[in-house]
Formats: structure tokens, C-alpha cells, sequence
């Protein structure tokens, strides 16, 4: 009897084990994909909202419906969603219909099955790591401008609210306004103000200034940089706007549009140069290829063993818990190789992030746009300006005194100084080419690899991509 | 008392079954087949077969993950990733797991289990070390963390500045444990045979257990040391659990997305880490190529087969020797 019974447990076990090992590498495959039987019609009419009869009312630019609901989903990152259920409630009170609010961190694996199925929510806030590709799902968005051209709350229209009057291009894809980006990231180098004014330091304008600044930083016993490995890329965005501001739009259109031999441009070499001059005399703060990023974001902001950290202005909430006493966070914009620059020193790397989309398959289209013109509207803006300590699209929402905080002014007094020199770059994201590039990086800030393995490393992955995915002309 | 299997017990009952089956359809067998075979039957068609169906399916396809569109574009995804460095790095790297992580931590493994149940004193009852209820339960705890966890822990442990490791050896050893090629992939293998031996020392304990005493006996009476008693009667007699345990390891090898992903989610330096599960979810989720993905994901799934054949073959070629003697 036991004989039996343990050769029946044995066969059972193994032919699960074979069964698993089919199973497994499938698992992973399989989770989400199923675009059979959903029989989702092709049809790319609109059925939502009744923006189809032209509404003239400035009070009702999109003809929205008495009592409509409007479903939202929006990535629950560093800003959380309470302003967008501001201005939910706003809708609320004026339609006197239901909006709803759904936080979610994974927007592709919460959307992707809905927006197969012809089924996608009204507003989506498409952010965060989990983020869908725009390539992607472009042609089922609105062209939001009608939401740009529409008057706010105040009356007055929306463009003529904007910070910057490009500051929407980040949204724009192959000419169809796809996204409005409602946060305001400002691209820079950041740095204690405290302790470059204990030293008397001052933040370099140039590569040629950074690398005094590392022989400086290295008499005491402190390196210029540091990085971490997931966050390597913060070092490309950096070398990125440096070769823009050098060499000018040509270098941007030329990496924006994958192009061949864009990395080998005059000024994108000359950056790559400058930072392997860094690289090699020993003013990066080694084992950041193996250091998790937010432990290398505290070595600059907390330890302070790093003078400069190349980031995004999100770096400040970030590190909020994890920076030193009275650190007085600024920023400058990326450095210039030298003075013949195309663009002037305070040119500025400044995007707008958060971008908020609205499917046309969605069920009420209209309700989504005046979400988002809500959204748009004085009131709102402001209350993200001061709940979030960053700024929005929308302008004059900051004051003089940033809310208390030095980083934010920072980024205000940046803005103002580049006044229409601003630019911004999408390919790393559309693409999907961070994860590839920040094996290239990780290696480059360890110094294993030279100028010229960057050059053509990151060459590869731009041709790749090109040769594998539908490009995106950008102009 | 449990003997050494002989397979003379399973046909017997089988034509047992069979004659009872002929000889009535009653509610209760039909009911019975029904709920314990045409359920699970139809579960696991539904939900694992279909999906097969569907991935391969897709492997011929370009879609992007997002609509209903796409071209049926015929085998040029499986083109693409027999000239794919990346696939080839990748599966290299997931080859090397699946040949040294269960190696190790079957040795490991066996060598625990043996002293907690038989490496005891030399007379009298066949007992395990002093102390070896206690050490079996500790040796169970990393296998009780979640892999995630652990994978955080050791990325900590590594971390070249501030971790712990660094930090107890003598400033000539330190390294940048998960930055460094020459250190990135033996560093990931550590943490997940750490985190397994637990499991399959418990795995061959019980089996051992099931070894009647007799025979260690009777081998310690012929004059057999410890070595020769593992070597000529617990491994040949647990055998068939070290083949089970190996294919169940290779498998979780030739995945270990979870540990490699906590410990170096970019795939390590020049990557070194990568694994295919890493790279097909890097295909589908952030560069939307769901058909291509797909197409790796059919690799793997091929690639996990032929390991589990050549672990069966291996065996049943080693295991008949064993047998007769």
C-alpha cells in the first residue's frame, strides 16, 4: 500500500514538474495577453460627449451633459491624486454629476486590457515607470487642443495662461497635441547653496568650470559627482541638454529623430569628452553601478560626499526626508561646453510632466476635457502649486517667497532667465531605451568604457530602435 | 515498514480500477470524474494551454500590446532573436544559473540534511549532530522571506559605500559587489541559493527520513563511514528526489526574474544579470513589442523543455547502473 501510494506521489511530482516547466516562461508572457474574442469594434468615431454639435457656450466648450459622470485614472506617484480630486469636486458642484477618481501606480497593466477592449476611462494621468508607451496608443487619443483653446474658469483661454507658449510641445506627436502635460519639471544640475558658500564655491556654467570644481571638491576629500545605478541615465539627460545648448536644435532634431551617427555629432562628442575628463581623473564617486540611486542621491544630499547631482526637479520631494539641515537646495541648467554655444548658458532644459490623455473610445470624452480645463483653470493650478511645491503650465501660480522652498524659487529664478530658450527631449522615453542605455552609462561612470564604446554602444541602441519601431518624426 | 519500490504494487491496482470502472456508470463515478477530472481538465485548458495557444500566436505577430491591430508578419520575430545579442546574453546568463544554482545548493542541501537526520555519533541509534532540530528550523528561515525581501536585503548587504559586507572585510577585498562584471552574476547566484537551500534541505530530509534505519544500520555494521553511507546508500536512495529537485531548481534558474530584477532591475553591468524574463519584460512593457516578447517567450519555453529532457535523460542513463548493482 505505502509502495503504491509513494510511486503514484513520484510520477504525479514529475509530471508536474514537466507540466511547470512548460508553464513558467509563459506565465509571464501570458498575464495580459488577450486581444481575442473582445470584439471591440474598429469604428474610430467618437461615441461619447456630443462634442459632434458645435457648442458656442464659453461656459460648456465641449456640450457636456447635465449630471454626466466622468471616470478618471490617475498614477498615484510623488504627487499623489488630491488635485485631481479638487477638481473632480469642482466638476461635481458645476455638472452636478460624478467624477470618479482611481489611483493606481501600474497604469499599463491596469489599462492596457481596457484599451484593447475599446473600453478606456475618460481621463488618464499616463505617468510614472509603469507608464503606456505613446508609440503605442497614439492613435486612439484626442487632439487636445480644442482644451487649450478653450476659455478657463476666469474666462480668459487657457494658451494664453500658459508659462511658456512651447511648453505643451512635450505633449505633441507627430503633430497631434496628444497629451497635456500638467506639471512643470525643470532639468538642471543641483547643488547646496549652504555649502558652496561655506567654501566659496560657485556653480559651474561650464564643463570647464565643473572640472576645477572637481579639483576643489577632491582637496576636500569630497567628489564632484555621484550616481546610482538605476539612475545612471540622469548623467545622458545631462550630457543631452549640454550637447543641445552647445550645438543647437540640429543636435536635438538629429537624436529626437534616431538618426544615424547623431551621437557622433561635434557637440554631443565634445560633452562625452568633457565628462570622460571627469570620469578619469577620479571626481566621480566610485560604485555607483552598484548602489541602489536613492542611496546615491543621499550621499550627495545627506552624507554630502558629492558636490553636483544632474536631476530632474523632483529631486528636492524626493530627498525631502534624506537631506542635511539648512542644505538650501538650487539648481543651475546643464553646463555649456564653451562660449561659441548655440544657445546662451541659461538656456534651459524644462518639461512639462504628468501627462494627462483622453481616449477617444472613451465613453465621455467631453467630461474628460473639462476635467482637465478645470484643471487648467487659476484655481486649481494654484492649489497644486502650493500643495506640491512645484510649479504647473499655468503661470504665475508661485510666489516670491516659493512656499519656503529654495528650490523651487530656484527653479522660478531658472525659468525667468531662460525666458524662450527652453527645449525639451521625448526619444529615451517613447522609445523604451532607458533600460538598454543605462547598462551603456553604468559602465561609462565606472570608467570601463571610452568615448568612443559610449558613442557607438549608444549609437546601436538609437539604430535598433529605429530599424525595429515606427519613428515618430519630430521637428 | 516502507520497502524499496519494486512497481509490482501500481499495475495491479490500476487493472483493479480498470474492471470496477466497466462495470458501472453510476452517479457517483460520473460525478466523481467529472469534479476531479473534467474541472481541473477544464482549468488548466482554459488558463494554461489556451494562453500557449495564444503566445504563440502572438510570436508571429507585430503587435504593439494596445489595440486590435496587427500584421501576421510570419516567423520574422524568431529571425530577429536568433541574430539578438541581447537574447544571446540573456540566455547565457540563465544557462550559467541553471547549471550552478542547483549544483550548489543541491550539494549544500544534501550535506545539511545528511547531519541533521544521520551524521550524529557513530553508536548506537542512526541520529542526527547534537542539536539538529534546532538548526534544521533555523535553515528553514531564509526560505520563509519573500524573494523580493531578500533581494532588497542583499542589494543593501552589497551596496559598495555603506553595506554590510563591504563594510566586515578588509579594505583590499571590497568590491563593488553588484557594479562590477566579475562579481555581478556569482553575487546574484549567492542570494538565490541562500534563499533556496532551506527549502531542499527539507526537501532530502524527509526523504532520508523515509530511509529505514535498518540500513544505515546494517551499512555502519559492515564498517562504513559516514562518506560511504551518504555515497552508497542515502544518495542512491533518494535519488529520485534530487532529480526532482534539480529540474524544480533549473526552472526557478532559468526564471530568477524576481531576484535579478530587485538586485539589478537595468540588468547589471554590460548586462551581466539580464535574464530572459527581464528581457521579454522589457520588451513588452516598456518598448510595447508584445509580438517579439512573445517570440521570447516562446524561446524560453522551449529552452526550459530541453532542460528538463536532458535532466530526465541524464538520470534514467546514470540511474540504471545504480539500480541493478
Amino acid at each position: 500500500m505505502t509502495d503504491s501510494r509513494s510511486t503514484i506521489t513520484r510520477r504525479s511530482v514529475l509530471r508536474g514538474a514537466l507540466f511547470t516547466a512548460a508553464a513558467v516562461p509563459f506565465g509571464v508572457t501570458l498575464a495580459s495577453c488577450a486581444t481575442g474574442g473582445g470584439g471591440g469594434d474598429d469604428d474610430p468615431t467618437t461615441d461619447g460627449g456630443g462634442d459632434a454639435t458645435e457648442p458656442a457656450d464659453a461656459s460648456n466648450p465641449f456640450g457636456i451633459e447635465e449630471g454626466s459622470s466622468v471616470e478618471t485614472v490617475i498614477f498615484n506617484g510623488g504627487y499623489g491624486v488630491d488635485y485631481v480630486e479638487f477638481a473632480a469636486e469642482i466638476f461635481n458642484e458645476m455638472w452636478g454629476g460624478e467624477a470618479t477618481v482611481e489611483p493606481t501606480t501600474e497604469i499599463t497593466a491596469a489599462l492596457q486590457p481596457r484599451f484593447v477592449a475599446g473600453d478606456p476611462p475618460d481621463l488618464v494621468d499616463n505617468s510614472g515607470a509603469q507608464s503606456m508607451g505613446f508609440g503605442a496608443i497614439l492613435d486612439q487619443l484626442e487632439d487636445l487642443t480644442d482644451v487649450v483653446d478653450a476659455p478657463n474658469l476666469e474666462g480668459t483661454p487657457i494658451r494664453d495662461t500658459l508659462i511658456a507658449p512651447n511648453v505643451l510641445d512635450s505633449g505633441v506627436y507627430d503633430g497631434k497635441l496628444a497629451a497635456i502635460n500638467y506639471v512643470l519639471t525643470v532639468y538642471g544640475v543641483w547643488y547646496s547653496k549652504s555649502l558652496f558658500d561655506a567654501n566659496g564655491w560657485t556653480a559651474p556654467t561650464t564643463w570647464a568650470e565643473a572640472l576645477e570644481l572637481g579639483a576643489a571638491a577632491k582637496e576636500q576629500g569630497k567628489y564632484l559627482f555621484a550616481w546610482g545605478k538605476e539612475a545612471a541615465t540622469y548623467y545622458q539627460t545631462l550630457a543631452i541638454d549640454s550637447a543641445i545648448k552647445q550645438g543647437g536644435d540640429e543636435v536635438r532634431l538629429a537624436l529626437e529623430n534616431l538618426e544615424e551617427g547623431c551621437w557622433s555629432l561635434d557637440a554631443v562628442q565634445a560633452v562625452f569628452s568633457a565628462m570622460k575628463e571627469i570620469v578619469d581623473a577620479g571626481y566621480v564617486k566610485p560604485g555607483g553601478s552598484g548602489t541602489f540611486f536613492t542611496d546615491a542621491q543621499a550621499q550627495w544630499s545627506l552624507d554630502q560626499d558629492a558636490l553636483l547631482y544632474p536631476s530632474g526637479s523632483w529631486i528636492e520631494n524626493e530627498m525631502k526626508d534624506n537631506t542635511a539641515d539648512d542644505f538650501q537646495m538650487m539648481g543651475v541648467p546643464a553646463f555649456v561646453v564653451d562660449d561659441s554655444s548655440a544657445l546662451p548658458a541659461t538656456a534651459l532644459h524644462s518639461e512639462a510632466g504628468e501627462p494627462f490623455i483622453v481616449p477617444s473610445d472613451a465613453a465621455n470624452v467631453a467630461g474628460g476635457k473639462e476635467i482637465l480645463r478645470i484643471m487648467l483653470s487659476k484655481e486649481a493650478a494654484t492649489n497644486f502649486a502650493k500643495t506640491k511645491l512645484a510649479p504647473t503650465v499655468i503661470a504665475d501660480t508661485v510666489p516670491e517667497d516659493g512656499f519656503g522652498s529654495t528650490a523651487l524659487v530656484s527653479q522660478v529664478e531658472m525659468l525667468a532667465a531662460a525666458g524662450s530658450d527652453t527645449f525639451t527631449h521625448k526619444f529615451v522615453g517613447l522609445y523604451g531605451l532607458n533600460q538598454a542605455q543605462l547598462v551603456v552609462w553604468n559602465a561609462f561612470l565606472d570608467g570601463s568604457k571610452s568615448v568612443e564604446e559610449l558613442t557607438s554602444d549608444l549609437q546601436a541602441i538609437t539604430d535598433e530602435a529605429r530599424n525595429t519601431q515606427e519613428v515618430i518624426p519630430v521637428s | 515498514m516502507t520497502t524499496p519500490v519494486t512497481g509490482a504494487g501500481a499495475p495491479a491496482l490500476r487493472r483493479g480500477g480498470r474492471a470496477r470502472r466497466k462495470a458501472r456508470w453510476t452517479f457517483d463515478s460520473i460525478s466523481f470524474f467529472l469534479v476531479f477530472l473534467g474541472l481541473p481538465l477544464a482549468l488548466f485548458l482554459l488558463l494554461v494551454i489556451w494562453p500557449f495557444v495564444q503566445a504563440v500566436f502572438y510570436s508571429f505577430t507585430n503587435w504593439g500590446g494596445f489595440s486590435q491591430d496587427f500584421d501576421i508578419i510570419g516567423l520574422a520575430n524568431y529571425q530577429r532573436l536568433v541574430n539578438d545579442a541581447t537574447f544571446k546574453t540573456a540566455l547565457g546568463n540563465n544557462i550559467k544559473l541553471a547549471i550552478v544554482v542547483p549544483l550548489v545548493v543541491i550539494v549544500i542541501a544534501m550535506i545539511f540534511a545528511t547531519l541533521v537526520t544521520v551524521g550524529g555519533r557513530g553508536i548506537g541509534q542512526t541520529i542526527g549532530v547534537k542539536n539538529s532540530g534546532f538548526y534544521r528550523v533555523v535553515s528553514f528561515f531564509p526560505y520563509v522571506i519573500p524573494a523580493v525581501v531578500s533581494g532588497v536585503i542583499f542589494s543593501k548587504v552589497f551596496d559598495p559605500s555603506n553595506g554590510l559586507l563591504n563594510g566586515l572585510l578588509p579594505e583590499g577585498l571590497r568590491q563593488n559587489w553588484l557594479g562590477q562584471v566579475s562579481t555581478a552574476l556569482p553575487s546574484s547566484m549567492f542570494v538565490i541559493i541562500w534563499g533556496a537551500v532551506g527549502f531542499y534541505m527539507l526537501l532530502f530530509i524527509a526523504a532520508i527520513k523515509a530511509i529505514p534505519a535498518e540500513t544505515f544500520e546494517a551499512a555502519r555494521l559492515d564498517g562504513a563511514g559516514r562518506m560511504r553511507t551518504m555515497w552508497s546508500i542515502t544518495i542512491p536512495s533518494i535519488r529520485e528526489n534530487i532529480q526532482t529537485a534539480w529540474i524544480y531548481l533549473g526552472i526557478a534558474a532559468l526564471d530568477a526574474f524576481v531576484y535579478m530584477h530587485v538586485l539589478n532591475n537595468s540588468g547589471g553591468p554590460d548586462n551581466s544579470t539580464l535574464v530572459m524574463p527581464q528581457y521579454l519584460f522589457r520588451l513588452a512593457f516598456s518598448q510595447n513589442q508584445f509580438g517579439y516578447a512573445s517570440a521570447v517567450g516562446v524561446a524560453m519555453a522551449v529552452v526550459t523543455l530541453v532542460f528538463a529532457g536532458l535532466v530526465f535523460t541524464i538520470n534514467r542513463l546514470t540511474g540504471g547502473t545504480t539500480r541493478s548493482s
